[in-house]
């Protein structure tokens, strides 16, 4: 499914013959079929919720939007950056405990947001998106809700407006974004190497949130490890989670490189070999022997950087931009 | 098309690199400027550890408010040293201890209600009202507050960064309080009698409290002094710049892309934004936010630039990034010239309505869409100022050198390859 102005945007380059290399696959196989996936699934969470907003008539729906949340997440630019959408969708790390203090706020004031989809989108982030929906369907104490309760109410007003947020992000990558980075000659994208540089960014920052967030925050230091503060580990998804993001990067990476890429493909299929037999949230950070498997599994996504520079940057002559995880 | 096919022979034509004898030229203007700034932030750090040995001696309503507008003075010239952190990992090791943010200030003093922080469990310690308690299951003797009581034993207690206990913030929440108005008008209002003698005293210990003030002022003082020291001609800052003026430019231009984007754009103003959180003002205690946002601001064109204005009015100057990247594309360098102003601009509006009474954390709340759009608009420029330093690093062939946000910067390595 091409919209015209994309297949208008793909003649216009090969008359041109100057299509940036790599970037019509990564958009095309890549990027836009996980943006479709991920507007699917949350519009089947959305809908569910409608019919049924209690915790256990929406955990699988849940499962499955954060999946192919997952297949996106990575691509933290453009349509990402707009109104604040990858906070929104999904707020983590969350040191601070917002997640919890803000929609306890909701809840204590039975706030009104919830039947409002307008003044929904109003809300903190940190009271929206898959943790907010996790605290609510997986958190002990919080999940027991009935039909009336003012937490059902909150569930199905989060799951509509993240099935807002997925379709507008679909219907923006495809109708403007896809279309500027493969064109790459406009005010976003002045020339190939900026749409190959936004994606290979993507890449490199994906794997280091894998390995400095995903596995870093549970892991701590060795005298002071943090499993509480392993991701999404009441919904049980903390190693699921690297999993699928491994898979989806190594699938940009494949789409995003001109050649074939074996050092690379090595690297990814040592870190997924090192994803076996850990536990499911990372409670093994407390033990010597699990942590050290942690870790190990630590090294190896960080060792997927060095491939994909030698693999995917030079013979693109492109190096990492900056990243919005810069900051502290 | 048409742009790039104009720019292209513009790019041939200068590609060859600049002479190594101006990026010299340029890195130590850079390093000049790093010195002013440091050194001026310890003479204005001088000068409020002056006001609150004032206002310890002798409380007053008075001297509580000479101390306050002594800390604001004092913000000027450190915030334009911002910039300088990502890039530099002498300064980024060294600034957790200076300009730590957020905190839970329940660590240091008393605060209103119970919110300790999801897992921090040192939250509401209270040091001040407590001199003897268990700390990851070691006796604490503080009985006695000292600055290396507050250096080693509670700042980043228990490896949670949010216990701050020592810098800017921490003094800032010593002299203003808490801000208890949320999203509506009014920043700290700490009495002045939270420092009075005997019978006076309100909040309780305040003994204790001008004991930490004390020590927590010395602190910044003993850390700017020690900085300010790393660029002097022999200082280790400037002289690691200086063995490779080439890495050294990368520097520069990572630490404007950092602050820029990750940093400020990101983490500072849009988080804030999306949270509707008006403890996610960075100066939260005092609602000086407008001001600290802007001196980044200016610090980054400053670095551009090769300009900064010292707090006595002297301005340092010399050969520039902007001059260097306009010898290789005067396109990219004008380009870059004009986003830095229009940051500037952009943060200039925040300023102008937070100093008529529209206040930072008045911009946050849920539904402020004036807020937001000031926030927002200022959070636009820095991220297209970011595409344009991006444009620069091209233009000056600095690309292979690599980006490194503040996290990756532990390694030297990863930026001097």
């Amino acid at each position: 499914m091409m919209t015209r102005r994309l297949a208008a945007a793909l003649a216009l380059i090969a008359a041109a013959g100057a299509a940036p290399a790599g970037v019509p696959d990564a958009v095309e196989d890549h990027v836009l079929p996980g943006m479709d996936r991920f507007a699917e699934a949350s519009a089947a969470l959305s809908e569910t919720a409608l019919a049924d907003c209690r915790a256990a008539a929406l955990r699988p729906a849940y499962h499955a939007a954060f999946d192919a949340w997952l297949g996106v997440g990575h691509l933290r630019f453009g349509p990402f950056e707009e109104d604040g959408r990858a906070l929104a969708i999904a707020f983590w790390p969350d040191t601070r405990g917002m997640v919890a203090r803000s929609t306890d706020a909701l809840i204590a004031d039975a706030d009104g947001a919830v039947d409002d989809p307008q003044a929904f989108a109003e809300v903190s982030v940190a009271a929206r998106g898959l943790f907010a929906l996790e605290r609510l369907l997986f958190e002990p104490g919080m999940a027991d809700y009935v039909e009336n309760d003012y937490r059902c109410a909150l569930a199905r007003a989060i799951s509509v407006d993240l099935a807002r947020m997925a379709d507008e992000l679909a219907q923006d990558w495809r109708a403007d974004h896809a279309p500027a980075m493969i064109e790459a000659d406009n005010a976003t994208y002045r020339a190939p190497r900026e749409a190959q540089q936004a994606l290979y960014t993507a890449l490199t920052t994906g794997l280091a949130f894998n390995a400095d967030q995903r596995l870093g925050q549970p892991l701590g230091s060795f005298d002071r490890p943090r499993p509480a503060r392993a991701e999404a580990r009441y919904a049980e998804r903390s190693l699921r989670n690297v999993k699928l993001s491994l898979v989806a990067l190594r699938d940009l990476a494949r789409a995003l490189a001109d050649t074939s890429i074996p050092q690379t493909e090595a690297a990814f299929e040592t870190a997924l070999d090192a994803t076996t037999a850990l536990d499911a949230v990372f409670a093994g950070v407390e033990d010597p022997q699990e942590r050290l498997r942690i870790e190990i599994l630590q090294q190896r996504i960080t060792a997927i950087s060095g491939p994909v520079a030698n693999e995917i940057g030079a013979p693109l002559g492109i190096s990492a931009g900056f990243n919005a995880t810069d900051g502290d | 098309m048409t742009r790039i096919f104009t720019a292209l022979p513009a790019l041939l034509a200068f590609a060859a690199p600049a002479v190594a004898q101006d990026r010299a030229e340029v890195v130590a203007t850079y390093a000049d400027i790093a010195a002013a700034g440091y050194e001026d932030s310890l003479l204005k750090a001088r000068a409020l550890q002056d006001a609150t040995r004032a206002l310890i001696e002798t409380p007053s309503a008075e001297a509580l408010e000479a101390a306050k507008a002594a800390w604001l003075a004092a913000r000027v010239p450190y915030q334009q040293t911002e910039v300088f952190r990502f890039g530099n990992p002498i300064v980024d090791d060294w600034e957790g201890r200076v300009n730590a943010w957020p905190l839970d200030e329940g660590l240091i003093d008393y605060v209103d209600g119970d919110t300790p922080s999801a897992e921090n469990q040192l939250a509401g310690l209270n040091v001040i009202a407590n001199p003897r308690f268990t700390l990851s299951g070691e006796e604490i003797d503080a009985t006695e507050i000292t600055p290396a009581l507050i250096e080693q034993t509670l700042h980043e207690a228990d490896a949670v960064e949010a216990n701050v206990a020592t810098g800017y913030h921490a003094i800032e929440f010593l002299l203003w309080g808490q801000d208890l108005n949320g999203t509506a008008p009014g920043a700290g209002a700490r009495p002045w009698t939270d420092y009075a003698t005997g019978e006076d005293c309100t909040g309780g210990n305040c003994d204790r409290r001008a004991d930490y003030l004390a020590a927590a002022t010395e602190l910044l003082v003993s850390d700017l002094d020690w900085m300010a020291q790393q660029w002097t001609e022999a200082g280790a800052a400037r002289e690691t710049l200086m063995a490779d003026p080439e890495a050294a430019v990368a520097v520069m231009l990572t630490g404007m892309g950092s602050l820029s984007y990750g940093e400020q754009a990101g983490e500072r103003m849009k988080l804030g934004v999306m949270l509707n959180d008006p403890e996610e003002e960075h100066d939260c205690f005092s609602d000086n936010t407008h001001n600290s946002h802007y001196y980044d601001g200016l610090g980054m064109r400053n670095v551009y630039h090769g300009e900064y204005l010292r707090t006595d009015g002297r301005l340092v100057s010399g050969p520039s990034l902007a001059d260097l990247l306009a010898a290789a594309d005067a396109d990219v360098a004008a380009e870059l010239s004009a986003d830095i102003d229009t940051t500037m601009i952009e943060l200039g509006r925040i300023k102008t309505a937070a100093e008529a009474g529209f206040s930072y954390d008045m911009m946050l709340a849920r539904g402020n869409a004036e807020g937001e759009a000031l926030i927002m608009g200022a959070v636009d420029a820095l991220v297209d100022q970011t595409r344009s330093i991006e444009r620069a690093v091209a233009a000056l062939g600095l690309d292979q050198i690599g980006f490194a946000g503040s996290d990756s910067l532990d390694s030297p390595d990863a930026v001097f390859q």
